[in-house]
C-alpha cells in the first residue's frame, strides 16, 4: 500500500502573477484592439483557476505613470457574482481596470513633462515578485507571465531608462526561482523580455497570428512548472544578450566595465558613476581597450 | 468473508466505472466537468486545454509530439485516463491512423465556463432572511463533531451520544467489512475497520461517500444522481445558506444523510429551512487530502513508551484504546502507554486471513502516531522517538515466527542411496523443509508430494 497517495495530484498546484501591458500609447496602433486582447487573457485567467481548485492568479496592470495590482483571485474568491449577469472575475478586473486607467491619465497629466514612453516594467516586476513571496510557496509553485504590448524599440535608446531596476529585479527572480514567461506581442522582438526568460528558464512567446492569442497563452503560458520538465515548449531560438551602457542606454557589444560594481560603459569615465570607484591610470589600458573594439 | 480492501480511491476512480451511458449524461451538468478535469494528471489538464477550442480532431502522433521523450509514459498515463473516463474518443480513419476528439458536451461546457468564468450552483440566500449565520470556526467545529459522532457510532453503537437518523440498515451498509459479526459475539473490528480508523478524515469520508453511492441502488437512488448531487455540493461555498426548496425530492432526503454526517448543517427559519456546507462538503471534489487541511495534532510518544493525548474526544480515546493501554482519563489529557500486550490485542483483531497483512497494521499505527503528532513533537524528525517504532516492529516480528506449511514426512528409507537421492530429489524441487540423515527421515513440501511419490516409486522397481 502506497505510504502518501494524497500528494498525487498536489505538485500542479500554481499562483501565477500576470503582468498586463495597459500602456495607451502601445495599444492604439497595434492590430488587436485592447478589448479583444482583454478577453483572451480573461479567458486565460479563467482557464487556470479552472484547472485547479488552488491555483490562484494575480495580475498587476502596467500603464504609463504607475503600475498597481488589479486583481487577486484569493480575495475575490468568496464574494461570489454580484449582479447574477456578470462573473465575479471579469467585472471585477474590468473595474478595477478602469479605475487604474483614470488615475494613470491623472497622473499623466500632472506630470506629463516628465513622461516616460516606456512601461514601468521594473515596478511591476517588483511588485510581483513582493507579492510571490508574500504567499506560502509550500504549497504551490510561482511563475510570471508578461504579457506586453511593445516595451521599447532598441533604436529608442534613450527610452530604457528603467535598465539596471529591470536587470535587477529578473536576477532577483532568478535567485527565487521564480520563471519569467513573456508574451510579446509587436513586430520585432524584443531583447529585455527574451534575456529576462532566457536566464529565469521560463519561455519567452511571440504570437504570429494575434487572433488565436487564448491557444498561445493556454498552450505554453498554462503549463504548470512540474509538467514542464516533460512537455514541449518554445525554444529560444537566438536571444540577443547586449547590455544596455549605464551612461547613455545604448546597446553596446563592447564597452567598458568597473571592476568593483561591474557597471557598464560605453566610454572611459574618470569615475564609476555607481560606486564612485576612480578608475586610475586608465590611459595606456584605455587605448588597448579601443583598439579591441575597432 | 468477503475481503473489503480499504483503498482510498478517489471519486474519479468511480466515476470513470459507470455505465458509459450515465458518463455521458454526467457532462451535461458543467459543475461535474469542472470537477472532473480537476481531478485529472496535469498532463491530461493539459491535452485538455489544449484541445478545448479544437473542433477538428487530432491526430495520436501529433500529440506524442507534445512531450518530450522522458515523458512517454505520462503521455500514455493522461491518455489513457481521458479515454477511460470517455473524455476523448479514439477513431481509427482508414489510413490506420488514430485520431482523437474530445467529447463535444463536455468541450462545450467547458468552453462556457472559460468565457463567462465560474458561476455557482445556485444563489446563496440573503442574511435578511436568515439573520445570523454560524461563523467558520462554529461550522468546522460541528463538522468535525458530527463526523466524530458518527464514527463512534460506527465502531460502537452503544456509546454514541446522539441517535442519527441514518437508518440502521443504511448503518449496517457502512458497517459491513468494518466489523465483525459472528454470532453470540459483540461485533469486533477487522482489519479493514482498524485501517479504516486510522485512516485521515478524507480518506475515511471518500470511503464512506463510495459505500453510499454504491449502496444508493438498493435505495433506489440512481448512482450518477447521486454522484452528480455530491459533486454540485463541492461547489458550494462554505459557509453560505443554500435553501433547502431548491432541491429535489431525491436529493433533500440525501442531505438528510449527510448532514449527519457533517458536510452540511441544516437550519430552521420561520417559514423556511435552509442547508450550509461545511468544509468536508467543499473538499469533496478535491482530488484527495491535501496537506493543507492538515488538522492540529494531539498525541505525543515518549521513549518510555507512555503515550499522551490532549484530546477531549471520545474517538480518539477509543481508537487509543485500539492499540494502547489506556490508564487514565482527565478531561483533557488521555494517558496511556504502548505495550506488548496491547499491541497483540490490536494484531489479534486482524489475524484472520493471512498473515502477511499485519504488515500494512503496523504502518497504520506509526503513521497514526505521526500524522497526529503535537505540534510541539512535530517538529522533531522522527515525531514518534525510534526506538517505540522499532520495538513495536519487533513485537509484531515475534508474532510471525512461527510459518506453518503443509508438508508431508517420508521415513524407512530401504537404504542410504534412495534416502540421498530423495533428498536430492526434493532439493531440486525445491521442496525440501527439514531432514534427519541420522534416522534416514525428510520433510517435503505437500506441492512436491505426487513427484516425490512418483520418483519413489520409480526407485523401487
Amino acid at each position: 500500500m502506497a505510504p502518501a497517495p494524497s500528494k498525487l495530484y498536489a505538485d500542479d498546484v500554481s499562483l501565477l502573477m500576470v503582468l498586463l501591458d495597459t500602456n495607451p500609447l502601445f495599444w492604439t496602433s497595434s492590430s488587436l484592439p485592447f478589448s479583444n486582447f482583454l478577453s483572451h487573457v480573461l479567458s486565460f485567467l479563467n482557464s487556470i483557476l479552472l484547472l485547479n481548485q488552488l491555483n490562484q492568479v494575480v495580475v498587476i496592470a502596467t500603464g504609463y505613470n504607475h503600475c498597481d495590482y488589479v486583481f487577486d483571485s484569493s480575495l475575490a474568491a468568496n464574494q461570489g457574482s454580484e449582479n447574477g449577469r456578470m462573473p465575479a472575475l471579469c467585472s471585477d478586473l474590468l473595474q478595477k481596470l478602469e479605475e487604474f486607467l483614470v488615475k494613470d491619465e491623472q497622473l499623466h497629466k500632472e506630470g506629463s513633462e516628465k513622461g516616460l514612453a516606456s512601461s514601468l516594467l521594473s515596478g511591476s516586476l517588483s511588485k510581483a515578485l513582493c507579492c510571490i513571496l508574500f504567499y506560502d510557496l509550500d504549497i504551490c509553485t510561482a511563475s510570471l507571465c508578461l504579457i506586453f504590448r511593445r516595451f521599447f524599440d532598441q533604436g529608442h535608446s534613450i527610452h530604457n531608462p528603467g535598465y539596471v531596476a529591470i536587470m535587477n529585479s529578473i536576477f532577483s527572480a532568478q535567485r527565487s526561482m521564480v520563471p519569467i514567461d513573456s508574451c510579446y506581442i509587436g513586430s520585432n522582438n524584443s531583447a529585455f523580455l527574451q534575456q529576462a526568460s532566457y536566464i529565469t528558464g521560463g519561455v519567452y512567446l511571440k504570437p504570429q497570428q494575434l487572433d488565436g492569442l487564448f491557444q498561445y497563452l493556454s498552450t505554453v503560458f498554462a503549463t504548470d512548472l512540474h509538467s514542464r520538465t516533460f512537455l514541449q515548449l518554445p525554444k529560444s531560438v537566438g536571444v540577443d544578450f547586449r547590455a544596455s551602457c549605464f551612461c547613455h542606454k545604448k546597446t553596446i557589444d563592447m564597452g567598458y566595465i568597473c571592476s568593483v560594481c561591474l557597471s557598464i560603459f560605453c566610454k572611459h569615465h574618470k569615475k564609476c558613476s555607481t560606486c564612485g570607484s576612480v578608475f586610475g591610470q586608465a590611459q595606456s589600458d584605455n587605448e588597448s581597450a579601443s583598439n579591441l573594439k575597432s | 468473508m468477503p475481503q473489503v480492501k480499504i483503498i482510498a480511491k478517489n471519486f474519479m476512480d468511480m466515476v470513470a466505472s459507470l455505465p458509459a451511458m450515465k458518463l455521458d449524461n454526467l457532462y451535461s451538468n458543467a459543475f461535474i466537468c469542472e470537477a472532473i478535469l480537476r481531478s485529472l494528471p496535469p498532463l491530461a489538464k493539459k491535452y485538455v486545454l489544449q484541445m478545448l477550442c479544437i473542433e477538428a480532431p487530432v491526430s495520436a502522433k501529433s500529440m506524442e509530439e507534445w512531450v518530450l521523450a522522458d515523458g512517454a509514459t505520462k503521455h500514455k498515463v493522461a491518455i489513457d485516463r481521458l479515454l477511460q473516463l470517455r473524455l476523448l474518443t479514439e477513431t481509427v480513419d482508414r489510413k490506420r491512423e488514430t485520431t482523437y476528439r474530445l467529447n463535444p458536451v463536455f468541450q462545450s461546457n467547458l468552453q462556457k465556463l472559460l468565457v463567462c468564468g465560474e458561476v455557482l450552483p445556485r444563489e446563496p440566500m440573503p442574511t435578511n432572511v436568515i439573520g445570523k449565520l454560524p461563523s467558520l470556526e462554529n461550522l468546522e467545529v460541528f463538522a468535525v463533531e458530527q463526523w466524530e459522532c458518527f464514527l463512534l457510532q460506527l465502531i460502537n453503537s452503544s456509546q454514541a451520544e446522539r441517535p442519527s437518523n441514518i437508518s440502521s440498515s443504511t448503518m449496517k451498509v457502512f458497517q459491513r467489512g468494518l466489523l465483525s459479526q459472528r454470532e453470540k459475539e459483540a461485533p469486533r473490528l477487522t482489519e479493514s475497520g482498524f485501517q479504516f480508523l486510522l485512516m485521515d478524515t478524507n480518506a475515511q469520508l471518500w470511503y464512506i461517500i463510495r459505500e453510499y453511492i454504491s449502496n444508493s441502488e438498493e435505495r433506489g437512488i440512481d448512482p450518477s444522481d447521486l454522484i452528480s448531487f455530491l459533486l454540485e455540493l463541492s461547489f458550494h461555498v462554505t459557509g453560505e445558506a443554500y435553501n433547502i426548496n431548491s432541491l429535489t425530492e431525491v436529493q433533500r432526503s440525501t442531505i438528510k444523510d449527510l448532514a449527519d454526517l457533517g458536510l452540511v448543517k441544516l437550519q430552521q427559519g420561520r417559514k423556511e429551512s435552509w442547508f450550509i456546507p461545511t468544509k468536508l462538503a467543499t473538499n469533496l471534489s478535491m482530488s484527495l487530502t491535501d496537506s493543507s487541511s492538515r488538522k492540529q495534532g494531539f498525541v505525543v510518544v515518549e521513549t518510555n513508551f507512555r503515550l499522551y493525548a490532549y484530546s477531549t474526544s471520545k474517538l480518539h480515546c477509543e481508537i487509543l484504546r485500539l492499540f494502547a493501554r489506556v490508564e487514565y482519563q482527565l478531561p483533557n489529557l488521555i494517558v496511556g502507554a504502548i505495550t506488548k500486550e496491547s499491541l497483540y490485542n490490536a494484531f489479534e483483531n486482524g489475524i484472520t486471513a493471512d498473515q502477511a497483512s499485519c504488515i500494512p497494521w503496523l504502518f497504520y499505527i506509526i503513521s497514526f502516531l505521526q500524522q497526529n503528532a503535537h505540534p510541539r513533537v512535530a517538529e522533531r524528525i522522527p515525531s514518534v522517538p525510534e526506538n517505540v517504532t522499532d520495538q513495536i516492529r519487533l513485537w509484531e516480528a515475534d508474532l510471525n515466527r512461527i510459518e506453518m506449511a503443509p508438508a508431508y514426512l517420508y521415513d524407512e528409507f530401504p537404504s542410504r542411496e534412495v534416502f540421498e537421492a530423495a533428498c536430492d530429489f526434493a532439493r531440486e524441487w525445491n521442496g525440501l523443509l527439514w531432514e534427519d540423515s541420522k534416522k534416514m527421515r525428510l520433510m517435503v513440501k505437500a506441492e512436491v508430494h505426487t513427484n516425490m511419490r512418483e520418483f519413489l516409486r520409480r526407485a523401487k522397481q
